[in-house]
């Protein structure tokens, strides 16, 4: 093949390269900056990805419906109605297998399990990354403070834009975690 | 040229084997030819470069520097890519030599991990591994045609397999199976076929021989998730088609340790042979096979594509040609869904590992090959040793079976010693 035209395939493929995650960031800031913020209340626990460093996992307190309904089965992606409770915390309103015709945010997670008449399901924005030396430290200082009883409210700062949800922050005690680990 | 050449041109002129004329002329032949040709070496150390830079650059950006801004942060991810891709295309535009594509193409490789992975840290993109790997490899693969690049190919066949089985490992106790895997390497291929037309007895080729069933190897325990009743069968179907592959004529040439297809199929068979040699094993096969299963159904794929294979060696070689390596997967799929007692088809699996065995060594005795023999004789021993754990044979029996196989040992290799040397003489 003519040195042209692998050099204009080549082009086409570079724009791909950088198309995706120039796509990725503009989505991301989009619903950063015109979604709806919500908090959802979670505890950190800290692994590793090999390429990605190290993040910490979120484990949400929203993560069941009651509902009798045995058709929603593991694995099913479900879409989950939100609006805040009377702390201000994100809670779900109802679950449905397929978009509803509301005006209502929603998350799409992914059901664990159905069982006592209750739905379990698992939140997308479940990463959250931090410096390498922070992410062990946060999870031991919510672990100790924890167990002091010194945190009423651990949550993970999400703005929802139709499907995309983006995790902006994780706040300990109106901080940051970033910060707090500092303290 | 090499020194121990150059000396070698030298003693032949002193002892008058060739005229020092001639062994100018052998010299400047041999500079000139080699002028042409791009340093191996230096495209090696190339290579090495590249993928350590850029597997530096992931790791310094995995720290995840907080003191970084996001749009900071946003522009260091686009740095490394944009460097890769000007380089890359440099030097097609240039057409400048191999060092140069493999290089700028393994350093692009990973600048766009490096940019994808930055981009999920800054916004915490949910997506596990697996998702994140499937990404950069798509975005990856067009560059082996466009810059011809092995080192890439090697990158994305190992990279693919892990792919493989982080989609099913890491997917939160998913058992979704990653057909994506086929896609890339059904992508990579063509590439490695052009290079076992053109240039089969290249170190490169010989790379490729070995990493290409290592990948597959790996990658298919992905598909066994969910099917593990059919998973040895799998993989057993698997290696006969990699032993059939290496059987195959282009690799006739081939000396067995640059043939990773014909060595990786033949002990995968082996080994996955011998545990089926045990009682046990088919103790805990269920009576009946629920065949409406997706793991049936992969394996059953394998398999028609071994008995393609099988079919176009018989066709293309002879009857006469085709050791029972190549039909041991054939033999076990009867044994396995033979509907008869547990002894039964431990006894028949028993008998096709001895023949594999005795085939082996007939295989050795017939080329001269001592490592061939030795592998033969060693199965056979291998199987004794099985069974002297699970058989109630008295100890004396056992004791002769072991004498008789380590004088048999002695006894071929003494055999076939003594014959290489009369044919010498």
């Amino acid at each position: 093949m003519k040195t042209i035209y692998i050099l204009v395939l080549f082009v086409v493929v570079a724009i791909a390269q950088i198309f995706v995650p120039a796509h990725m960031i503009w989505n991301n800031e989009d619903t950063i900056t015109t979604g709806k913020p919500y908090r959802f209340k979670t505890m950190p626990i800290d692994p590793t990805d090999p390429f990605r460093g190290k993040y910490i996992t979120l484990r949400y307190d929203m993560n069941r419906y009651e509902i009798s309904d045995s058709t929603y089965v593991y694995g099913d992606k479900i879409y989950v109605y939100i609006q805040n409770d009377e702390h201000g915390f994100a809670k779900v309103d109802q679950i449905s297998k397929e978009e509803l015709d509301i005006d209502q945010d929603y998350v799409i997670a992914k059901v664990t399990g159905n069982y006592n008449n209750k739905v379990k399901f698992r939140l997308p924005f479940n990463r959250y990354y931090m410096e390498e030396t922070k992410a062990p430290k946060a999870e031991l200082a919510y672990v100790k403070a924890n167990r002091d009883s010194l945190i009423d409210n651990v949550y993970g700062l999400v703005y929802i834009k139709g499907d995309a949800a983006v995790l902006e922050d994780v706040i300990i005690n109106d901080v940051s975690i970033k910060e707090y680990v500092d303290q | 040229m090499s020194s121990k050449f150059n000396k070698e041109l030298q003693v032949l002129v002193k002892d008058k084997v060739i005229s020092p004329e001639l062994s100018e002329k052998i010299k400047q032949y041999y500079t000139i030819k080699n002028s042409n040709k791009p340093n191996r070496l230096f495209t090696i150390f190339g290579v090495f470069g590249a993928l350590l830079i850029g597997s530096g650059i992931i790791l310094m950006l995995a720290h995840n520097w907080d003191d970084f801004s996001r749009v900071t942060k946003t522009i260091l991810a686009f740095v490394p890519l944009v460097l890769g891709q000007f380089f890359s295309g440099y030097s097609i535009l240039k057409n400048k030599s191999i060092t140069w594509k493999e290089a700028s193409g393994t350093f692009l490789f990973f600048s766009v991990g490096a940019s994808i992975a930055l981009v999920g840290q800054i916004y915490n993109i949910p997506g596990d591994l697996g998702t994140f790997l499937e990404t950069w490899i798509i975005l990856c693969l067009p560059l082996i045609y466009l810059l011809r690049s092995h080192a890439l190919t090697i990158l994305l066949l190992i990279f693919s397999a892990s792919y493989a089985f982080e989609a099913t490992e890491w997917s939160y106790r998913d058992t979704e199976t990653p057909w994506l895997y086929i896609v890339f390497l059904f992508a990579i291929i063509p590439h490695y076929w052009k290079l076992l037309k053109t240039n089969i007895s290249s170190n490169v080729v010989t790379v490729f021989n070995w990493i290409i069933p290592l990948s597959i190897s790996y990658a298919l325990s992905a598909f066994v998730e969910r099917a593990e009743l059919f998973g040895f069968l799998m993989y057993i179907t698997l290696f006969g088609i990699f032993y059939i592959i290496g059987r195959g004529v282009v690799f006739k040439e081939l000396s067995n340790l640059r043939n990773g297809f014909l060595i990786s199929g033949s002990l995968g068979t082996v080994t996955c042979l011998m545990i089926f040699t045990f009682r046990w094993i088919w103790e805990d096969l269920p009576e009946e096979f629920i065949l409406n299963t997706q793991g049936f159904y992969t394996a059953l794929v394998l398999f028609m594509i071994g008995l393609s294979g099988l079919i176009y060696a018989v066709v293309k070689q002879g009857i006469r040609s085709i050791n029972i390596f190549q039909i041991a997967f054939l033999v076990f799929w009867s044994i396995y869904f033979l509907p008869v007692e547990i002894m039964f088809p431990a006894v028949l699996t028993n008998l096709l590992v001895f023949a594999l065995g005795i085939s082996a060594i007939k295989i050795g005795a017939d080329k001269f090959n001592f490592g061939i023999l030795n592998y033969g004789m060693l199965i056979i021993s291998i199987l004794i040793v099985c069974r002297f754990f699970d058989t109630g044979m008295s100890f004396v029996i056992r004791g002769i079976l072991f004498v008789a196989v380590g004088a048999g040992f002695f006894l071929t290799n003494y055999v076939m010693l003594k014959k290489q040397q009369k044919l010498k003489i």
